[in-house]
């Protein structure tokens, strides 16, 4: 194993010299020269994967690379037969009820990838595996992805998983793509710190999804906007539910508005009468729920039965037609606020996804399609497939500036004729922060006729009112 | 609301716990083991109810039935499989299958079953008693206004009709004489000529009709899904451990004082710490078991 490391560390020096330098040492000439010298001790720097390249030639692009701080390092590059992706999954869990459309969106997002001649050529192949949603079994997941899989990317891991895994995902070097969290811990942890040359001081997990702040800030606003200034709360004590709960409290006090309870609850409950009494002991209009979507059945069953009144701002995993159908009625009017379905290749998006198999959309599965097609694209404009070359590349292929694309394909072919490219994804402009992070606007789905169905849109100018740039 | 509503809660809670814990209780008093296993028989008895209400349909008291009437057999015949070839090794052989088998079973009922929590069709009906007097003691309201729903007497009233049918057959029955001696001494109960391995059946099957019950009022309440009766089996263990391990009155006692904490552990507690009125329940657990460690019945019936 330290062998195989040890060729990652290679691969890994050979990505971040400049572009310019001609007199690059591909690896192949590397263990030649290091086999004629008859150093033994390097012997475990060979490795037998499938993924080794046949040999590197560095080329120039188009734009401005090569000083080292755009992490520009478009190179043309024989490249592997196969670049694997590897996806922690919600196959069960609590969440497991969002998993199909995530997957879908994925083999949808490979499929296009590969129609359109893959990166580098390669094929891309999509490794997933199940982790419950569960931080230890998120570990050995990602770590079986890495090491067993050869994973260049992982696209996934949520909240509960990255957070208390932070660190070892930091060791771990290499970059985490993913749809899932709304951690307000990562607004300002992630990301190449707008310094894609320099890997120092990286840190390895980009979200192709916006964060809680963000449409939290769009949720409170609506809230307020309705004339709900004060506000009763109750949430789970997972770091999911808790997060969001504290982002959108965070939106809320800011622009005006009080909280007259709070009460905090265990999942997984059969009851959770004593918690509505207790929240329903102050007097307010309207209360925010963040549970998963089981408990909040449970929950606001009860909240029914028991007549307690008032109006229920949904966290955003809510707004499933299930709820509806176990809660009732009484649910007429209640809203949940959603990432916006606001990316200028949404469309594109929904055709492709569509023809790829019938798991309906929700809001995770736009950002799977963005987390794989910017990976990819990364992948293309670097050169090579390498956890580091991925990493430098993110950034580039997604801000502003260069030719806009909103498929592989057209970055594909832009990068080919040497422009730098701006990638438009399907749930946001994917314009990713330094932070790592995407804005964009939120979606206020309500509660009526039976069906949660999209009443108003907060846009992201509004939402950007309430979050500072640096802070997010 | 006061303290009578969240009362109220509690014994719904407790109902909830007391019906399954008696059967997870007469297990280990008579068959000697400890069936980690036993929130798998709650989950099942969910999904055959589901099952008779979806797919038969039958009425949802007639789905209760076919659901207890499944719990029963389907104990019965995991018994015969996994349980009675090993009867003779001790109870830590049988703790360690039970878990065993408990894994295997959510495993394969998430197989079958899929990943989405299935819900029972009902509809509810509230009763209210306001207007009552306030009777304050500090910050805590004694009586205030009163609610239960129609789901809350359900639950109440099969736990009190289970209660009855229990003492009777325990009481009552040759069969149930013969549980409760062999819960005191198999030996001298096979030495009377009590057929033991008759008795053992009987136990699982009574264990299994329980867990059915407990299964479909769990699922009306709140959903079948794979996880369903492994998520209360701990409530259910301390609840047994708490009347006294092996006693079917003393599991009745721990699961009504584990309810009750809950539901008034989560009114009462500082802000902030509402979140860990499980955990409350559990203190209690360890300290009632400090100052008696036989439990609330003060026998323990086995020694395992």
């Amino acid at each position: 194993m330290d062998g195989l490391r040890y060729i990652g560390h290679c691969e890994t020096s050979s990505a971040v010299m400049p572009r310019n330098d001609t007199g690059r040492v591909n690896r192949r000439t590397f263990i030649k020269t290091a086999g004629a010298g008859g150093v033994v001790g390097l012997a475990g720097c060979v490795s037998f994967g499938g993924d080794d390249s046949e040999s590197t030639t560095t080329t120039e692009s188009g734009g401005n690379g090569g000083d080292g701080d755009d992490g520009a390092t478009t190179t043309t590059e024989s490249a592997p037969e196969q670049i694997v992706f590897g996806q922690p999954g919600a196959l069960t869990g609590a969440w497991d009820f969002l998993q199909p459309g995530v997957s879908q969106a994925a083999d949808a997002a490979v499929k296009h990838v590969n129609d359109a001649g893959g990166p580098l050529g390669a094929e891309l192949v999509l490794k997933r595996r199940d982790t419950g949603v569960d931080p230890t079994e998120a570990r050995t997941v990602t770590t079986q992805l890495v090491e067993n899989d050869d994973a260049a990317a992982i696209i996934g891991l949520f909240s509960s998983e990255i957070n208390p895994l932070w660190d070892y995902l930091q060791e771990l070097q290499t970059p985490v793509v993913t749809n899932w969290p709304g951690s307000t811990f990562l607004d300002t942890h992630g990301g190449d710190k707008g310094t894609p040359g320099d890997v120092s001081d990286d840190e390895w997990v980009w979200r192709s999804i916006v964060g809680d702040t963000v449409h939290t800030s769009g949720n409170a606003a609506y809230a307020m906007e309705q004339g709900f200034e004060n506000i009763g709360v109750i949430n789970g004590n997972t770091e999911g539910e808790r997060s969001y709960a504290e982002g959108f409290l965070a939106a809320f006090e800011n622009q005006g508005g009080s909280v007259a309870n709070r009460v905090e609850i265990p999942l997984g409950e059969s009851s959770y009468q004593s918690a509505l009494s207790r929240l329903f002991q102050e007097d307010f209009d309207a209360f925010l729920v963040s549970l998963p979507q089981e408990s909040a059945i449970t929950l606001l069953s009860d909240w029914s039965d028991g007549g307690y009144g008032g109006t229920p701002i949904l966290s955003d995993t809510l707004a499933q037609q299930a709820v509806i159908d176990q809660v009732g009625s009484d649910l007429h009017g209640a809203w949940a606020a959603v990432p916006g379905r606001s990316g200028p290749s949404y469309d594109f998006f929904e055709s492709t996804y569509q023809n790829h198999g019938d798991a309906d959309i929700n809001g995770w599965t736009p950002p799977t399609w963005d987390a794989v097609i910017v990976t990819a694209l990364a992948i293309e404009r670097a050169g090579e497939a390498s956890p580091e070359a991925i990493q430098q590349n993110l950034g580039p292929v997604s801000r502003e500036g260069g030719t806009t694309v909103t498929s592989f394909e057209e970055g594909k072919e832009a990068l080919a004729n040497g422009e730098e490219i701006n990638y438009q994804g399907a749930a946001t402009p994917t314009n990713f922060t330094a932070h790592g992070n995407v804005f964009g606007s939120v979606s206020i789905m309500t509660a009526q006729d039976g069906a949660f169905s999209q009443t108003a849109e907060v846009s992201a100018e509004t939402v950007r009112e309430y979050v500072p740039e640096g802070e997010y | 609301m006061g303290l009578t509503q969240n009362i109220v809660f509690g014994l719904v809670t407790g109902s909830y716990i007391a019906i399954a814990a008696i059967g997870f209780t007469l297990i280990y008093g008579i068959v000697n083991m400890i069936n980690f296993a036993y929130g798998e028989y709650i989950t099942i008895g969910a999904f055959i109810g589901i099952l008779a209400a979806g797919a038969l349909p039958v009425p949802l008291p007639v789905a209760v039935l076919v659901a207890m009437i499944g719990g029963g057999v389907v104990s019965l015949a995991l018994a015969k499989g996994f349980f009675t070839p090993i009867n003779d090794t001790g109870p830590i052989p049988m703790l360690l299958t039970s878990i065993g088998l408990g894994l295997a079973l959510r495993n394969v009922i998430r197989l079958l079953a899929g990943r989405n929590a299935r819900y029972f069709e009902t509809s509810t009906t509230t009763f209210r008693f306001e207007g009552l007097p306030a009777l304050s003691v500090g910050p805590v309201d004694l009586l205030g206004n009163v609610f239960v729903t129609s789901e809350h007497l359900i639950v109440i009233g099969c736990a009190v009709v289970v209660f009855v049918v229990l003492h009777a057959l325990l009481t009552r029955t040759d069969v149930g004489i013969a549980m409760r001696a062999m819960g005191d001494d198999e030996s001298l109960a096979r030495v009377r000529g009590i057929n033991t391995q008759r008795i053992r059946d009987s136990v699982w099957v009574l264990a299994g009709v329980l867990a059915g019950l407990a299964g479909v009022l769990i699922a009306i309440q709140t959903n079948a899904s794979a996880s369903t009766g492994y998520a209360h089996i701990l409530q259910i263990l301390a609840a047994a451990i708490l009347g006294g391990a092996g006693s079917p009155y003393g599991a009745i006692a721990g699961s009504y004082v584990i309810g009750i904490v809950l539901a008034l552990s989560t009114a009462f507690l500082p802000s902030g710490m509402t979140e860990l009125s499980s955990a409350v329940a559990f203190v209690i657990l360890v300290g009632v078991l400090l100052v008696k460690p036989s439990g609330i019945a003060g026998q323990e019936v086995r020694e395992a």
